[in-house]
């Protein structure tokens, strides 16, 4: 096992998206990058593999970085498996980071999982939070995930191995621009071998956008669980965000039923709301469902079960029957036409 | 013959989980295990393309003696084969130590064409490996199929990468991640859970492998769960009590509070 003392730096995939600006998440992870660099004294370092990844310096240095490392290349275009995990694990070779941080997207959650079985490191998904051990000498970070639908948080260490590796939702960490200051900046030449690729594509491809949410900028959410108990009752909720200006998501039974369609999510594997007020109705408030919506300025929730897990993440729990109150509140809101 | 292997985890039944308040781990007493909920889409894939190219398929899980059970399941909705390794040495495995395991497992295979695995677990959530095993066997991963074919020993499919449609090539063999809802997956029939019953589930131990160190799941793997911790979410938790008109009246007071108001939409379209 290779020393880690010899492993500097923190590191962040610094991606793009669709080629035009960077990730969001991106930049909040160099923000949080940024303290964590400072507490260990090592350098923050932005890696970017784009086309024209020069446009997206003068941002970069904008959030506090040391160090650029960036790739520019046509190939570079998409995220490529193959090509972008061969690139960067070169780059881990070359320059040993202590930790490489990875927004949890398409392709930073694929790249991320591919260097870590390359690199024989811990991958840490979906993280919430990361703070410092107290072996400080080794860089040794505590990463905080949830586990088990069940409520849990599990605090996870990756103490022999590196680089430790995280990927991160957006969201998690706030982004925060700085002075500029002087950043180093390394350019290397692309050299990838596009004749290894094992997969040929037939034709032109065709852009296929997957269907966007407003759920992250809606004022008013109404989720929708399985305690709807039929399609014909979570019908209802469309009804509701109509009258009400409102916008509907909710959990990942309804979309198993066959109630919603996969965008809609609300939680960590769908979208985080920021409403001023979430209405929850027939959810029990799984922690996969829980970490999507306590960014809501206000939770209300409706749940026939008085134990049920929601009730303790909302400001105002209502024990009663979901769809009767929902019918309730259509009779009060609904528009005569 | 098209050699199929569907990768599949027998997990707790996330909709009863319950949490020790003292300890805050898991209360595995009293609590179905069921077969990943993703996986069932990727068996019932593998099971189509059974019956499509004449194949032969094999479920395989990695976990504890009773992951038997589930599949028993798998058998019953008609897989040809299962495979369970399982070993006190993998316990504890974390994602990489898995991959590196089922390596090890595809490796004594030899002979496979096709993998494929479900999206996520619903215990870990990482997704982490259909990934990770791409990498080590070397092979590719193709996710978010829509069409698929299979033509002289090359797969030929519809995906969606990133924002684009691609349609494809590629010589076998790949790993296939199948996404939720991409199809509608099969009941066990009672002639079925019979034939269960009557087969045999082959069992890979350490000893099955070749083993190097590194299989030694409990020291090797690079993640270690330092703490668990129930989440505990500060709110106001006031319960509104009284008949449900009074419940529905303080709820829309509620929610004028927080600018809610009703809107004129226009007339309808039906009318």
């Amino acid at each position: 096992m290779s020393d880690i003392t010899e492993y500097k730096d923190v590191w962040v995939f610094t991606e793009n998206k669709d080629h035009v600006e960077l990730h969001e998440c991106a930049l909040e992870i160099l923000s949080k990058a940024r303290e964590i660099a400072d507490q260990i004294g090592q350098k923050l370092v932005a890696i970017v593999l784009a086309l024209d990844a020069e446009q997206y310096l003068n941002t970069i240095e904008e959030y506090g970085v040391d160090k650029i490392i960036f790739l520019s290349h046509n190939d570079l275009k998409h995220y490529h498996e193959r090509i972008f995990t061969s690139l960067v694990y070169d780059l881990i070779e070359q320059h040993k980071p202590s930790i490489f941080l990875f927004p949890s997207t398409e392709a930073g959650n694929a790249l991320a999982a591919r260097l870590a079985y390359r690199c024989r490191t811990g991958l840490v998904s979906d993280v919430l939070n990361l703070e410092l051990s107290d072996d400080y000498v080794n860089n040794l970070l505590i990463s905080d995930k949830p586990a088990y639908l069940g409520n849990v948080l599990v605090k996870i260490i990756c103490p022999t191995t590196r680089p430790q590796m995280c990927t991160i939702t957006m969201g998690t960490f706030q982004k925060k621009k700085l002075k500029n200051k002087n950043v180093e900046i390394e350019k290397v030449d692309y050299n990838y071998d596009i004749n290894k690729l094992k997969i040929e594509i037939l034709g032109a491809p065709t852009r296929k956008d997957k269907p966007s949410s407003t759920l992250s900028d809606a004022k008013f959410v109404i989720g929708g669980g399985h305690g709807l108990n039929s399609k014909a009752n979570f019908d209802k909720l469309y009804d509701l965000a109509k009258y009400t200006n409102g916008q509907v998501g909710g959990t990942r039974r309804p979309i198993m039923n066959g109630w919603m369609p996969e965008h809609l999510q609300i939680g960590i594997s769908g979208e985080t709301i920021f409403s001023d007020l979430y209405l929850s109705l027939g959810i029990s408030g799984a922690i996969q469902h829980v970490v999507g919506i306590t960014d809501s300025k206000t939770i209300v929730a409706i749940n026939k079960d008085p134990n049920a897990p929601i009730f303790k993440v909302a400001d105002y729990c209502i024990i009663g029957d979901a769809k009767e109150i929902l019918e309730g509140l259509l009779d009060y809101y609904r528009v005569v036409e | 013959m098209l050699k199929i292997f569907v990768l599949i985890k027998q997990v707790p039944d996330p909709h009863n989980l319950e949490i020790d308040r003292r300890t805050g781990t898991l209360i595995r007493e009293g609590v179905e295990n069921i077969i990943n909920p993703d996986d069932l889409y990727a068996l019932e894939l593998g099971l189509s393309l059974k019956e499509q190219y004449d194949g032969q398929i094999t479920a395989i899980t990695m976990g504890p003696p009773q992951a038997d059970f589930a599949l028993r399941e798998c058998l019953a909705m008609g897989v040809d084969h299962a495979i369970l390794i399982s070993d006190p040495m993998f316990a504890y495995s974390d994602t990489l130590q898995t991959t590196l395991v089922l390596k090890e497992a595809f490796d004594n295979i030899k002979n496979y064409d096709i993998i494929i695995t479900g999206s996520q677990t619903s215990d870990s959530s990482t997704g982490q490996v259909p990934y990770q095993l791409s990498e080590a066997l070397d092979i590719p991963l193709i996710t978010d199929i829509f069409t698929m074919e299979i033509k002289n020993n090359e797969f030929y499919c519809h995906r969606n990468l990133g924002h684009e449609s691609q349609h494809i090539q590629t010589g076998l063999p790949i790993v296939v991640r199948t996404q939720r809802h991409f199809n509608e997956p099969r009941h066990i029939s009672l002639k079925g859970i019979k034939r269960s019953f009557e087969k045999e589930v082959e069992v890979y131990n350490f000893d099955t492998f070749n083993c190097p160190d590194y299989l030694d799941g409990c020291n090797q793997s690079p993640t270690r769960v330092v703490k668990t911790e129930k989440i505990i979410l500060k709110r106001k938790n006031e319960v509104i009590g009284g008949i449900t008109k009074d419940k529905i009246e303080r709820l829309i007071h509620i929610m004028q509070e927080h600018g809610i108001e009703r809107i004129w939409t226009g007339v309808s379209q039906d009318e």
